[in-house]
């Protein structure tokens, strides 16, 4: 599907079911697609977003949707009913190891849903087989993970799309018009907040994983733990072995309009306060407060809204303070105050950014047109960034100074070693 | 009948558990010369006698604060009231609010009237009485012990347990804290010259134990685990071992408090300003522990800990 034009550069993985993964062969397969061509689209992690995303491809035209993954076959099975109900004509495979996948070369995208501990893994090997990725949020695990994909990615000349959606919306692209117009002012601090923290999830004993599930493949390049549970599917997330909490579970959508209005650069210090769950196994944050120093900007994150108008009614948003105005906004409301004025749009300011044709559209473009999507992986990742350093500032309960070329911290060992997994459980590493 | 075989059961229990192996951890709160660990304020009220510590106050005088704040601990010291003495120890206290934060070991003289259990010696004052009455002779030294043991309070007198208080099960004492600087009440009475009068206080701070602080990594209260947890965060390396144990067991309460304490053990070593001494220790037990651990679970975390102390 891809141009062609690097093919003796472009690699896949062969003989993936029998542990020599990752083994990089150089590759003759690719394939192009013709306008005519539907683009044959594969979904790796079947959950809620899973769902979504078989959803919301199969409902475009020029898609197909040819296989289905998932390590649980209860889902795995729901989905493929899911499919035949929305297309009685789909003939899509179903695979438990998504390796499978990565070595059909018919398939020209995949799209990932996994927990957040396997988003880098599967990006890369799927870049490395000449695939394209719409990858769910949180970009990856660690700091580390997140360059090995760009790198990679970059390599393969691959296209990649983040499923932060809310980007494609209509208030996100008016937000940043107004914020870009300079009508505030300049904007020197923005507040960023979602309530809610990470429960505790009890002390829940260990279980034998049904029959169903390949608890070791769910694991994957985690360390190994007996299986509860609460550690898998719904409640994932407030495991540092696989996430990183409410916080970084949302930080993507509403940090999403900050470094589409501002791009802030130059992050200097990260101060992060809060406390884990007191009643259960969990250890992602209850609470969390971080406070990021750019070179021409202070971005302060809360669980609890700001003491700004309006706020404590909602539970997630975004508040940029200007010289001459605020403006406060979530997915879908913008409010804006100048001197006593309260207002929901600034007509003056004209539109002249270009709309998105929606999120998962903008992929499906950009894997014809070989340009990279609205919510592209250089994007994502430089976004990304800022929470993936809080959570190190918040687990080793220390502020931290950040060199933002070099991409390490100053002077804490401890933290530059947290930028990264570290051990990646075998036979599963972070492929170059 | 019952009940006064319990009890002394249970100080048979534990004076003899005390009394074999428990002395050495035992360190002085007070040295016989002066005020050192000790904050007085400006009314005065106490003073240092003979090696002894006095107080004795006609109107005003100020009661005497430990500096530091102990949350589990046996506290030892010997006691000397006049005719009309009224005194008392107060534990679990903050300084600006002490009966409200905390309460009040009652030393009292049996003066008329006769004070119910609820207000005489070895009461927890308006709180808990003593389930026996103790000596209350006064002119002569008599011994007090008081143990702090996280929802378990017990007092005795002489040897002889007098009050024994699960502080759960009071509701007078929802509030209280867990925590809080050891007080000594000025004396005071209505009549001058009276006092009381303290020798030997000695303090066995059980936070500083490694057994003790892991009994605490099973507590059903987030409360008490999270003051177990800080505990072994402060003691460091000594607590490697233990937590590796734990991790390595049955219980989830205690394997998920384990692991993470042994985490923020090395997040506290690696800290730019922590002491050499603290991350070096720390670098040795998880190796010793890493080395000794039959949990493969458990070795690799240790293991990546490792990494994070030793980069």
């Amino acid at each position: 599907m891809k141009t062609g034009t690097n093919i003796n550069r472009r690699r896949f993985i062969k003989n993936t079911t029998i542990g020599i993964i990752g083994l990089p062969l150089l590759s003759n397969t690719y394939r192009n697609i013709a306008p005519s061509d539907k683009i044959r689209v594969a979904h790796i992690g079947m959950g809620n977003m899973g769902r979504a995303h078989l959803k919301w491809f199969s409902g475009f035209s020029d898609v197909e949707t040819v296989a289905l993954c998932d390590v649980d076959k209860v889902r795995l099975t729901e989905k493929y009913k899911l499919l035949q109900e929305i297309n009685p004509n789909a003939r899509a495979d179903t695979y438990t190891d998504f390796r499978h996948i990565l070595d059909r070369k018919d398939i020209d995208v995949i799209t990932c849903a996994t927990p957040d501990h396997w988003h880098a893994l599967i990006a890369i090997m799927a870049f490395q087989s000449g695939k394209d990725v719409y990858g769910e949020k949180p970009l990856s695990y660690s700091v580390e993970e997140g360059q090995a994909m760009k790198k990679s990615m970059e390599y393969d000349n691959s296209v990649f799309q983040l499923g932060t959606q809310i980007h494609a919306g209509e208030n996100y692209h008016r937000v940043v018009e107004i914020i870009q117009s300079g009508i505030l002012g300049k904007i020197h601090t923005v507040r960023l907040w979602k309530t809610g923290g990470s429960p505790g999830l009890g002390f829940p004993p260990t279980e034998i994983p049904p029959d169903t599930l390949d608890w070791d493949m769910w694991l994957g390049p985690a360390p190994y733990e007996e299986y509860t549970p609460v550690r898998c599917h719904g409640s994932f997330r407030h495991f540092f072995d696989y996430s990183g909490g409410v916080f970084c579970d949302f930080w993507c959508h509403i940090a999403d309009i900050v470094y589409m209005s501002l791009n802030p650069q130059g992050l200097y210090s990260i101060d992060t306060r809060g406390e884990r769950p007191f009643n259960g196994i969990a250890d992602t944050p209850r609470w969390i407060e971080a406070d990021f120093k750019f070179k021409d900007l202070d971005l302060y994150w809360t669980t609890d809204p700001p003491s700004v108008p309006g706020a404590e009614k909602m539970h997630i948003g975004a508040h940029f303070e200007g010289v001459n105005g605020s403006l406060t906004c979530d997915y879908n409301i913008k409010i804006i105050r100048i001197g006593n004025e309260i207002i929901n749009d600034i007509t003056e300011v004209p539109e002249t950014i270009p709309r998105s044709p929606g999120h998962q559209r903008n992929f499906l473009d950009a894997v014809r047109s070989r340009k990279q999507p609205e919510s592209n992986l250089a994007y994502a990742r430089e976004m990304t960034l800022p929470m993936q350093l809080a959570l190190i500032s918040f687990r080793l309960k220390r502020k931290l100074k950040w060199d933002s070329l070099k991409e390490q911290f100053e002077g804490d060992n401890a933290a530059n070693y947290l930028l990264s997994r570290g051990v990646y459980r075998a036979p599963w590493f972070l492929p170059e | 009948m019952k009940e006064f075989i319990l009890i002394n059961l249970f100080a048979t229990l534990f004076f003899t558990s005390c009394f074999t192996q428990e002395n050495d951890s035992f360190s002085p709160l007070f040295n016989g010369k002066d005020l050192s660990k000790w904050t007085l304020g400006e009314e005065g009220g106490f003073e240092v006698i003979k090696g002894e510590l006095y107080t004795s106050s006609f109107g005003k005088g100020n009661n005497l604060f430990t500096n530091n704040w102990y949350c589990n601990y046996v506290l030892r010291l010997e006691y000397m009231l006049s005719d009309v003495g009224n005194s008392g120890v107060l534990i679990r206290c903050d300084p600006q609010d002490p009966w409200k934060t905390g309460v009040e070991v009652q030393l009292l003289a049996p003066w008329t009237p006769r004070r119910d259990d609820l207000h005489c010696t070895g009461s927890l004052y308006g709180h808990v009485a003593v389930a026996n009455r103790p000596d209350e002779t006064t002119g002569i030294w008599h011994k007090m012990e008081i143990r702090c043991d996280r929802n378990t309070i017990s007092v005795s007198v002489d040897d002889t347990i007098t009050t024994l208080a699960s502080i759960d099960t009071v509701k007078t004492m929802e509030d209280k804290l867990l925590c809080g600087a050891i007080g000594l009440q000025v004396n005071h009475a209505n009549i001058e010259g009276q006092y009381a009068k303290f020798r030997n206080i000695y303090i066995r701070d059980l936070d500083s134990e490694p057994e003790y602080i892991t009994g605490g990594f099973y507590e059903k209260d987030s409360l008490l685990r999270s003051q177990a947890h800080v505990a072994a965060i402060t003691l460091g390396a000594k607590m490697v071992e233990p937590l590796a144990i734990m991790m390595s067991g049955e219980n989830p309460v205690a394997k998920s408090g384990s692991r993470q304490v042994l985490f923020d053990i090395v997040a506290r070593a690696t800290a730019p300003q922590s002491a050499e001494k603290y991350k070096n220790d720390v670098a040795i037990a998880l190796k010793n522990s890493a080395n000794s651990t039959s949990s493969e679970i458990t070795r690799n975390y240790l293991e990546w800990l490792i990494g994070m102390i030793g980069n």
